[in-house]
């Protein structure tokens, strides 16, 4: 489903002409299967953040190639990601990133606002959906009359709306207690089993890469070799 | 799929719009004031345009065109019954009257009655395309049927015996009814004051009253068919029986004037019209509007200053917002299209309330610079439109207003394209 190819990516830092780059990703290559729950693991400043920033397309490799569906995402313009985001991709972010001026409602239907979905169709969907993250009382709710759970909620509820094919979660429990984590991993496993969603999560966490069906460890921008396809069940 | 319905991109412009209602109610003032200025200060071309023109148009008709003679090889000519006989034969011409002023001194004689007028013969039987229109009775039909003008009663009075009258002083005027009256007309030689000719008409139609108040018609018009018989007798010379003194030419309307005066000159034909005066006219307040548009439209310029600082800071606001929907796979044009339709709404708002406004200031000082004007002056009535807002101004005005208010939400709206979605989001690095 996703296959990447000697991935490589630098930051620029500094003033023109003063310019210093600093590699971040290191001819990095792994591929994620459909309907696997795959954890990317690394100490913090390892890169895992930038590579999944490159898998969505908010910034370009320098080198190597992302194929997603077979299909080679090089040359891609702003406007193609942006489509094949909308139509393939949900997104989980450590900081949830919910509009606060939205209602959870509001924020779970702008997806389908973006798609351009009728008024009457998305109505439903929401609705239903916030049923399935056990958030139908709080629907009219903004985001800070919402716990640090129900928001994270909130945003894999936007995440899935679209029916998406994958999911991509940057620390999706990062900013939770132990016992909401496990709720919210518990849902995430679920969606897994049931719908046959595929998932790519970054984690600090042990208890999270468990629930992964592989691990990934990055190691200053380099796929540790003995990290690769180093199985946790 | 990848579109926002309209309807939903229109609804989250509402929203924005209403989270920062001071900030866009300060623009939309601004917008309005501006649009408001444009709109008084160019109602000044187009009203005193208006008034002149109605002034003009007061002294000739737009659907008359007069013909004095004609230009053969340089030299003038008077018009000949061949030259009036081409000019009907011009498309759109619905009549051509031609009038001849009798010489000597004209007597009328009604009853007791006497006085002293002017007597026009004119070719009556084409009077319906003219614009000469009765008050009452019908178009001679016979040589011994006359038309008075509508004035012509008052040049009537009753002898006071034989007694000079001292001046100013004047007899009882005639107040019976005119119509079917037969009057006696004699016509009087300039020098000797002997009758040269004498008959004996009917009063079958009274022209109808002028338009304008000081402007009197005393005159009796008679039929054409007794040119001949007149200037026989009173001893003109022959050539003048084959000419006419004035020639008027009618059409229904300006169109029509403007091109039957242009072909009358493509024919050689000495012309005086309207039109003309009012294609000078037309052309100098094209420029002054044009001119007043223009100092307008910087006070709409200035306005969207504002606009730009207030969607420039709407942008910032929402950059966060904007970087999660672009995160999530917004198309760029959308979120451009959004910022563009806040801009322009505050155009369209504002222009709103800028035409309101201005048809309102407008209105009060048509009624107020006339007062203003007569007390200073101390004349009796003004009767001048200083203001007009034609629908053309306030379509002018809104265009102006709304495409300068877009024009300025360009940049910021690229700027919110344009934003990144990884600064927006402010992930940690
Ligand atoms: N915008 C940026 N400009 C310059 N350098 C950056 C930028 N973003 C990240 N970096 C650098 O790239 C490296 C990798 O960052 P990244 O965010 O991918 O790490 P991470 O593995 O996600 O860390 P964490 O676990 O703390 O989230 C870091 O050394 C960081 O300093
Ligand atoms: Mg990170």
């Amino acid at each position: 489903m996703i296959k990447v190819k000697q991935l490589d990516y630098s930051y620029h830092i500094g003033k023109k002409g003063n310019q210093t780059s600093i590699p971040v990703i290191k001819k990095v290559s792994f591929e994620v299967k459909k309907g696997e729950i795959v954890a990317i693991v690394g100490r913090s400043g390892s890169g895992k953040s930038t590579l999944l920033n490159l898998l969505s397309g908010y910034i370009s490799p320098d080198s190597g190639t992302i194929e997603i569906f077979e299909q080679n995402t090089d040359g891609y313009t702003e406007k193609e990601w942006a489509k094949f985001r909308l139509d393939h991709f949900g997104f989980i972010f450590q900081s949830y990133e919910l509009i606060p001026s939205l209602t959870a409602f509001e924020n779970i239907e702008l997806p389908l606002i973006l798609k351009g979905m009728k008024r009457g169709e998305r109505q439903q969907s929401v609705e239903a959906m916030l049923k399935r993250i056990g958030l139908d009382q709080h629907g009219f709710h903004y985001p800070n009359e919402l716990s640090g759970g129900q928001q994270q909620r909130v945003s894999i509820g936007r995440a899935l709306i679209t029916n998406p094919t994958i999911i991509l979660a940057d620390e999706p429990t990062g900013s939770l207690d132990s016992e909401t984590e496990q709720g919210i991993l518990d849902l995430l496993q679920e969606l897994n089993e049931k719908e046959g969603i595929t998932f790519l999560m970054i984690t600090h966490d042990m208890e999270v890469a468990k629930v992964a069906d592989r691990t990934l460890a990055l190691h200053d921008g380099e796929m540790e070799e003995r990290g690769v396809y180093y199985e946790t069940k | 799929m990848f579109i926002m319905k309209l309807n939903d991109q229109f609804q989250m412009v509402k929203k924005n719009m209403k989270k920062n209602k001071l900030r866009v109610f300060m623009t939309v003032l601004a917008t309005t004031m501006g649009c408001a200025f444009l709109i008084v200060l160019a109602s000044i071309g187009f009203g005193l345009q208006g008034s002149i023109m109605e002034q003009m148009t007061e002294y000739q008709s737009i659907t008359e065109i007069r013909v004095h003679g004609k230009d053969i090889d340089g030299e003038f000519h008077p018009l000949t019954k061949e030259d009036v006989e081409s000019i009907n034969t011009i498309e759109d011409v619905t009549g051509v009257v031609t009038q001849d002023y009798v010489p000597g001194v004209v007597v009328t004689n009604l009853n007791e009655f006497e006085g002293y007028s002017q007597m026009l013969l004119r070719n009556l039987d084409s009077a319906e395309t003219t614009n000469f229109s009765l008050s009452e009775g019908r178009y001679p039909e016979k040589t011994n049927e006359i038309i008075v003008g509508y004035d012509f009663k008052e040049t009537l009075y009753e002898p006071i015996g034989d007694n000079e009258l001292e001046e100013g002083e004047t007899g009882n005027n005639f107040s019976g009814d005119l119509l079917n009256e037969t009057i006696l007309v004699q016509i009087k030689d300039y020098e000797s004051e002997s009758i040269l000719y004498e008959k004996e008409f009917v009063i079958v139609g009274i022209g109808k009253e002028s338009a304008r108040d000081w402007l009197n018609d005393g005159s009796i018009y008679a039929n054409i068919d007794l040119k001949e018989e007149i200037f026989t007798v009173m001893d003109e010379p022959k050539e003048r029986l084959e000419i006419y003194d004035n020639v008027s030419v009618h059409v229904m309307d300006i169109q029509q004037n403007e091109r039957v005066t242009k072909e009358l000159k493509e024919m050689n034909f000495a012309v005086y019209s309207i039109t003309e005066e009012i294609d000078r006219l037309n052309i100098f307040f094209a420029a002054f509007k044009a001119g007043l548009i223009f100092v307008g439209a910087v006070a709409v310029i200035i306005a969207s200053i504002g606009i730009f600082n207030t969607m420039t800071m709407a942008v910032t606001e929402r950059t966060h917002e904007i970087g999660v929907m672009k995160a999530l796979g917004a198309n760029p044009l959308n979120i451009r299209q959004m910022f563009l339709m806040e801009s322009a709404f505050i155009g369209v708002i504002g222009s709103f309330f800028g035409v309101l406004i201005s048809y309102i200031v407008s209105f009060a000082a048509n009624i107020i610079i006339p007062l203003i004007l007569e007390s200073v002056t101390e004349s009796t009535e003004i009767d001048i439109v200083f203001s007009a807002i034609p629908i053309e101004l306030v379509l002018i005005a809104v265009a102006i207003s709304v495409g300068v208010a877009m024009l300025s939400g360009f940049r910021p709206a690229a700027k919110a394209t344009s934003i990144n979605v990884l600064t927006a989001l402010r992930r940690e690095a």
